[in-house]
């Protein structure tokens, strides 16, 4: 055998163990919702038998009078608003800064990223401080109002509305369309690419943020299910490992039908690159 | 008034028109709030009482010892788990040029992960690693380390470093592989004709040009460490970890179980200070590539 032919198969080796890794957890994930717990116990890696997946799913729906229900519609709301309005608010700060020339631009533009930069854990304090004082902890617009702010959007934004050239403002000026029309009718139909890339980050951004329900929200009928999962617990509060499989799961079966389906939207954004 | 400035005075009112929204909730929600923690972070508290104490809480900071000692997991993060995983993506990513036809397979793959929240990632992950649950236990068992428990504290920042490059290599390798397709494949040609192999290709030419990249992501990555949290929150069901196991572990259960609200804001400042001076320099770049000027 040729020297080339041997590094192709070392690499396909390395590729495929590497592959073994990132997959593995989805199928014990899998595997893992088919066992009670004294199945789980016993350590193997082949489904439960016999199988208990549909008495697991059945358990989890039924958990607290259904409880799991609220935490997915939650979820499917503060994901689907959030995401949604804060694209929308976005795109437009972002026509802002490329189409005009304007006092302050710059400044206000290094500001607002500077700020992008903040960590979630310094502000979410005085957030829930401030929330408190305006009585808005747990209500749904404590996880809403703060997902309406995409900052990493608004910079996306403008490098979407770069790509469009002045000439296509310059053409919709002469034919007299006022500002919100162009902005609406000649620019937006050329960016909606990038709008759905965004609103699809910022889905699972949202969907996936456990850290803000967790300061701002104590009623578990308000709860995401990403927050909500973490707190099944048998009557006397001690965790239910299968049950908590179970509903992990269906917490990410919506990303990854997203993810999959959605995949030409899914391309890596970052600051620069 | 000169006709320009006019101008310019109406596209000023136009862009803020459209600013309005955005700028309304960003002050809002977050310059206010940064603002009122910069403000706490001055207050004495004990239980609603309040009152301001200066510097106070900044250097008592100074001297707790359980915050900085929160900052050894960042540190073994930033110093193990970073380079290692850009070079690994680094490494997946050239791996994935030289395979025309599966390499879509494997990009997919390695991609699913990053899709997970950290939050389950931490549930399935702690579960894996658990001794009651340990698919490795039996293995274990096995080869004779029946008293070998697999999670314990000495273990979880290995564990950390499994759970976080399975969630973030194959993302990371993707964005590198994003960029490496846009190096023109001549580069590569006239290196190959001059006698180069792959990896001399690789390191004299195409690292080189991916430096731009690897900055950014290396800097992202220390500012994700600076802010661990899901993760070993959710080891810490089945294995017992100190408050102060991350700094931001310790600001949360400072202000929400011993109610030191204060304390915590201004421990909150010191990281927002820390992560703000890693990003100064994605900023820079960031603000120069988008704000191009027009005339």
């Amino acid at each position: 055998m040729n020297r080339r032919k041997l590094v192709a198969i070392a690499v396909t080796l390395i590729l495929l163990a590497l592959a073994v890794y990132f997959i593995f957890p989805f199928y014990w994930l899998v595997v893992g919702t088919t066992k009670d717990v004294g199945q789980l116990f016993q350590k193997s890696l082949l489904p439960g038998v016999p199988n208990r997946f549909a008495e697991n799913v059945q358990k989890v729906f039924t958990y607290e009078n259904g409880v799991f229900f609220k935490w997915l519609g939650n979820s499917i709301l503060y994901a689907t608003v959030g995401s949604i309005v804060g694209v929308v608010i976005a795109s437009m700060a972002g026509f802002a800064f490329r189409r005009y020339d304007f006092f302050l631009k710059k400044p206000l533009f290094v500001l607002v990223l500077g700020f992008s930069m903040v960590p979630g854990y310094a502000t979410t304090l005085p957030l829930f401080m401030m929330f408190r004082n305006l009585n808005l902890i747990d209500t749904r617009w404590a996880v809403l109002l703060p997902s309406f702010v995409n900052i990493f959007g608004v910079y996306m934004m403008v490098a979407y509305w770069n790509q469009i050239t002045d000439e296509v403002f310059a053409a919709a000026e002469i034919d007299g369309a006022n500002d919100f029309i162009i902005f609406l009718k000649v620019g937006f139909p050329n960016i909606i690419p990038g709008f759905i890339t965004l609103v699809l980050l910022a889905f699972v951004g949202v969907w996936n943020n456990y850290f803000l329900p967790l300061v701002v929200l104590n009623s578990r009928a308000r709860m995401p299910l990403i927050l909500g999962i973490t707190t099944i617990t048998d009557p006397q509060g001690f965790p239910v490992y299968n049950l908590t499989l179970t509903a992990s799961f269906f917490t990410i079966l919506p990303l990854l039908i997203i993810f999959i389906s959605l995949q030409r939207y899914f391309k890596p954004q970052l600051f620069i690159g | 008034m000169t006709s320009a400035t006019k101008r310019k005075l109406i596209s000023t009112l136009k862009a803020y028109l459209f600013l309005t929204p955005f700028l309304a909730l960003f002050v809002f929600l977050v310059i206010y709030p940064i603002g009122l923690g910069a403000k706490l972070s001055l207050y004495g508290q004990r239980g609603a009482r309040m009152w301001y104490v200066g510097f106070d809480n900044y250097s008592r900071i100074f001297r707790d010892t359980r915050f900085w000692e929160a900052f050894k997991i960042p540190a073994f993060l930033l110093i193990v788990q970073v380079p290692l995983m850009l070079l690994l993506a680094t490494i997946v990513s050239l791996l994935y040029e030289t395979r025309k036809r599966d390499g879509l397979v494997y990009r997919f793959l390695y991609y699913l992960p990053y899709c997970i929240p950290g939050i389950v990632a931490g549930i399935v992950w702690s579960y894996i690693f658990s001794d009651s649950m340990s698919p490795f236990r039996p293995l274990l068992d096995f080869l004779g380390y029946e008293n070998m428990k697999i999670l314990t504290r000495p273990s979880v920042p290995a564990i950390l470093l499994i759970i976080i490059l399975w969630e973030f290599t194959g993302y990371t390798a993707f964005v590198i592989y994003s960029s490496l397709i846009s190096i023109p494949k001549e580069y590569s040609e006239a290196a190959q004709l001059d006698g180069a192999g792959f990896w001399q290709i690789a390191f004299k030419i195409k690292i080189p040009l991916l430096k731009d990249v690897l900055i950014t992501l290396f800097i992202f990555n220390a500012i994700g460490a600076m802010q661990v949290f899901n993760e070993p929150w959710m080891l810490g069901g089945l294995v017992v970890l100190p408050n102060n196991y991350t700094p931001a572990m310790y600001i949360y259960t400072s202000a929400f179980s011993q109610g030191r609200f204060t304390y915590a804001a201004a421990m909150g400042m010191i990281l927002a200070c820390i992560t703000f001076i890693f990003s100064l320099y994605v900023l820079r770049t960031a603000t120069k590539q988008v704000l191009r000027h027009r005339s």
